[in-house]
């Protein structure tokens, strides 16, 4: 026992040195192993973990599959006939059609996966949190900032183990852009161009007028959860609630999660200090001065972050697209080659190169020109190898050793990615922002976006 | 005796305009400004006497810009594929004859001097240069044409025909973009290196991104349908393309940068004496197979012109902008509508609304200390009497067809690299390259297959 807490301790060293100030210092607690501290108890690694579902027909069932070698106990969806096959396939899963009750009735549970719409991920992943079980929770960790920020000291508080669905975070790819901007391969990075051209459900349109029957077996009043009620439509569930401001948080939460990973870990980025932004403008008829849609998020919108010195490093912008916007191509990429991959992509500009890479977990990083990466002397690989992001994360529940995506990091880089959500709020103004105390320091009427009211009977 | 002092003024003006306008642009007005009678081209009427115009394509802005003219002129002839369309100007003009085809009564009209057209964009070339070669004063809409190749042979028909010109981006004529000049000449902030530009269109204005419709209603029995697609390929009628919806299509229409970059690029290219990019790279949203893009970004790099350093413009539309500037204070916001952002290596400068309407260094105490220097350009008469005018003596317009013609370039430039994104096998995104522009040889270097944008294939029956 004690030579494995040296191990953690190592580890924690080399984590620390790679994370930046704030999550390194919170995580230097998560990774106190369990038993120490008295808080919950872990599973030994012998044994397998008792997981439950919460929202397990889309991205859910997923996850499940990914963790199919430990006991799934329990499967937690408001719709039945979405969920039917993820019911099917772990057949000894108790059924529920509502969180409360599931965490209330089934005291086995040790660890909950969250993977509903982005709208009530805070709710049931808090709910779990308070009753000391471990969460997975799907990217963006939450809908708001205020949720996140609450999330990440709730979990920090409970000591559970932690992990964000941003897969991307366990790659090799995403090493090797923090071990090669770490050791000055393209000098000091002032400048990132972000983006994503993954958007396959509606934005840019307008509430729908008709109110079609509820479909049998669908909660429809738990799936609008603490969010504003609206009658049932189609054209929100299953699938398509992520283009709408009251249930999702666009393509920027989509992906954001994925895309901003490479460079907040790379970067060290921690909170902005600004954040700015335009979307298109796509209503049939326009409102004068108020170009915003506030039903659906923009089709494209462009978001722009700086961030301060963070250590040795200089101040950095971080340029956000999507909707199909791309950076300019760099100079440096040849011709024929595509910019990122088919989620998007990042390019680092830095004082001596450019980094080029896809937009999940730094897929494909490249130093470009290519020429310029086949001189390139790779530094040795410093920063611990993943055994897989579900994997991380049922050891972390088991040892206490914490996932690489755990809230302490996933929460300030979901942060950044909802900042920009409240900056197409307040489309074109910029946004100077006080991390530390959530709040804007220029435009007060901007931190009313930093949360949102719940519906009767939520809390988080 | 009298004539000759009219020259004498033409050639003041020349100097002064020359400054304004840029080299290769003013190299061409020198000669359009000479005195007709000098040069023995058509005959000019003497200003004691009212025009002789004819209206193409009256309704809407056609409409409007034959009200700016026709109270002190003679409006002798009005063409209108859409009789409901035109219908307002017909009524107001009793005396006026009436076509549809614009070619009969370019034949038929004998006193014709002048002509406006208004027509939907692809069909703008085919009448102006028509006109042009029968030695028509020619005022036509922005912008100038559909295609690349279109507008040089507009610029060169023009060119030889030696008559008045102006394209009708209306706020040439005011104040803004004379201060814009001034000040950037004065060194105000320094030598440009960066340009950003851009319109919330066409958002709420006119559809983009869509499918072509797949009902055939029948044709109004008003409508001239097939003189109404004109050089475009034929289709079925559809009140998607007409009235107004045509800006969105890409047989009919340019887009947003044909509607508003003719207006907000112009003074970008007076300020800063552009003429062709070297190349020009776009990002949009999504691609539909017949219409421009919801929304779009599209990069241009124009190179050295004097002692001007070469300069980046970005346009930006549908809403999206550029990062507020540092310099710009808190409490004050880029106009969301229309704008431009010049970035000086000295300062940085905001014009707002189409046209450059105001002009403004940032922060607001720059421009409170900002020695403003005279204002040694020659103010205007106002837009549509500078052609009036222009017809009747000789003496320049503001935005005749030579430096019109390099603004509507580089709008065409910007929908060509729209355009000439290529589909990934699995999903929406494009992947585009930067377009190589050769300017004097009319050809991108890099991208073969832009080329082919650089014209359209007329329908049988019309030529330029």
């Amino acid at each position: 026992m004690e030579s494995q807490g040296r191990t953690n301790k190592n580890k924690k060293v080399s984590r620390r040195d790679f994370m930046g100030g704030a999550a390194a210092a919170a995580m230097a607690f998560t990774i106190v192993p369990r038993h120490v501290l008295g808080g919950p108890g872990h599973t030994p690694p012998s044994e397998k973990l008792n997981i439950a579902g919460v929202g397990v027909g889309g991205m859910g069932g997923s996850d499940l599959q990914s963790l199919a070698s430990e006991n799934i106990v329990a499967l937690c969806d408001v719709h039945d006939s979405y969920a039917a096959k993820t019911f099917k396939t772990y057949p000894k899963a108790k059924v529920y059609k509502d969180y409360r009750k599931m965490l209330d009735k089934q005291k086995d549970i040790e660890a909950v996966v969250v993977a509903t719409p982005d709208h009530t991920h805070a709710c049931i992943a808090m709910a779990a949190i308070k009753a000391g079980k471990h969460v997975y929770v799907e990217k963006p960790l939450a809908y708001s900032v205020y949720e996140v920020r609450k999330l990440t000291e709730a979990a920090r508080q409970a000591k559970v183990a932690t992990q964000m669905g941003n897969q991307g975070h366990a790659s090799e790819d995403i090493r090797h852009i923090c071990e090669w901007i770490a050791d000055g391969a393209i000098g000091p990075v002032r400048e990132v161009h972000a983006w994503t051209t993954h958007a396959v459900w509606p934005q840019g349109i307008e509430r729908p007028k008709e109110t079609p029957p509820i479909p049998e077996g669908l909660d429809w009043d738990t799936w609008v959860g603490p969010a504003p009620y609206r009658p049932y439509h189609p054209a929100y569930h299953p699938g398509l609630w992520r283009g709408w401001w009251d249930f999702g948080t666009g393509a920027l939460g989509d992906m954001g999660c994925h895309v901003l990973d490479a460079p907040y870990w790379a970067l060290r980025l921690g909170y902005p200090t600004s954040v700015e932004a335009s979307g298109s403008i796509y209503v049939s008829t326009i409102t004068w001065n108020k170009p915003v849609n506030t039903e659906t998020y923009p089709r494209a919108s462009i978001v722009r972050y700086e961030f301060g010195a963070r250590g040795n490093m200089p101040p950095v912008k971080l340029t956000w697209y999507d909707g199909g916007l791309t950076p300019p191509r760099p100079a440096e990429l040849e011709e024929d080659r595509k910019m990122g991959n088919m989620f998007g992509g990042v390019i680092f500009i830095g004082d001596k190169g450019k980094i080029m890479c896809g937009g999940h977990g730094g897929a494909g990083a490249r130093i470009i020109p290519e020429s310029k990466m086949k001189q390139y002397n790779r530094p040795p690989k410093t920063i611990p190898r993943s055994p897989g992001h579900h994997t991380e994360w049922v050891n972390a529940c088991k040892s206490g050793q914490p996932a690489g995506s755990n809230f302490d990091y996933a929460g300030p880089l979901t942060e950044v990615v909802l900042l920009g959500n409240v900056a197409l709020r307040m489309m074109h103004k910029k946004l100077r922002y006080d991390g530390p105390n959530m709040k804007f320091t220029n435009m007060p009427e901007a931190d009313v976006y930093i949360h949102r009211q719940y519906r009767q009977g939520w809390t988080l | 005796m009298k004539d000759h002092k009219r020259a004498t003024t033409g050639g003041n003006g020349k100097i002064s305009r020359r400054e304004f306008v840029g080299s290769a642009a003013a190299a061409a007005m020198a000669f359009t400004i000479v005195p007709r009678h000098v040069l023995g081209g058509p005959g000019y009427t003497p200003p004691s006497e009212k025009l002789n115009i004819a209206g193409i394509g009256v309704g809407g802005q056609g409409n409007h810009d034959l009200s700016q003219v026709d109270s002190e002129n003679n409006i002798v002839a009005l063409c209108d594929v859409d009789e409901v369309r035109g219908a307002e100007m017909f009524n107001r003009h009793p005396k006026a004859r009436k076509y549809h085809d614009f070619r009969k009564m370019l034949e038929k009209e004998k006193n014709i001097e002048a002509v406006v057209i208004a027509t939907p964009d692809h069909t703008h070339a085919v009448a102006t240069i028509m006109a042009l070669k029968m030695g028509k004063h020619v005022y036509c809409e922005k912008p100038l044409t559909h295609t690349i190749y279109e507008v040089r042979m507009v610029a060169k028909a023009a060119r030889e025909a030696k008559v008045a010109t102006q394209m009708g981006n209306q706020h040439q004529a005011i104040e803004g973009p004379r201060l814009l000049c001034e000040w950037i000449w004065d060194g105000a902030i320094g030598p440009v290196r960066e340009v950003h530009v851009w319109t919330y269109r066409p958002a709420g204005m006119w559809p983009q991104g869509v499918e072509r419709p797949k009902d055939i209603p029948p044709v109004p029995s008003t409508l001239d349908w097939d003189l109404w697609l004109g050089p475009a390929p034929y289709r079925p009628y559809h009140p998607d393309y007409v009235p107004f919806k045509w800006r969105g299509w890409y047989d009919f229409g340019t887009g947003t940068l044909g509607d508003m970059g003719s207006h907000n690029l112009a003074p970008i290219f007076q300020a800063l004496k552009l003429k062709y990019p070297t190349s020009v790279e776009a990002t949009s949203t999504e691609m539909y197979p017949e219409t421009y893009p919801l929304a779009s970004i599209v990069h241009y790099d124009f190179p050295a012109r004097g002692d001007m350093p070469p300069v980046k413009v970005t346009w930006y539309d549908s809403g999206l902008m550029p990062p507020k500037p540092e310099e710009l204070e808190d409490a004050r916001l880029l106009p969301w509508e229309d704008g431009i952002v010049f970035v000086g290596d000295k300062g940085k400068l905001v014009a707002e609304g189409w046209g450059a309407q105001s002009v403004r260094l940032i922060p607001e105490t720059k421009m409170k200390e900002y020695k403003k220097p005279p204002k040694t350009l020659p103010r205007s008469i106002g837009h549509y009497k500078e052609w009036v005018e222009a017809c009747k003596d000789g003496r320049p317009t503001g935005s005749n067809f030579e430096s019109a013609s390099l603004v509507t370039e580089a709008c065409l430039l910007g929908n060509i690299a729209i355009r000439t994104g290529k589909k990934r096998p699995w999903g929406q995104a494009l992947t585009r390259e930067k377009l190589n522009w050769d300017g004097p040889n009319m050809k991108f270097t890099n991208v073969p297959e832009a080329n082919v944008y650089i014209h359209s294939q007329y329908r049988q029956g019309w030529t330029l």
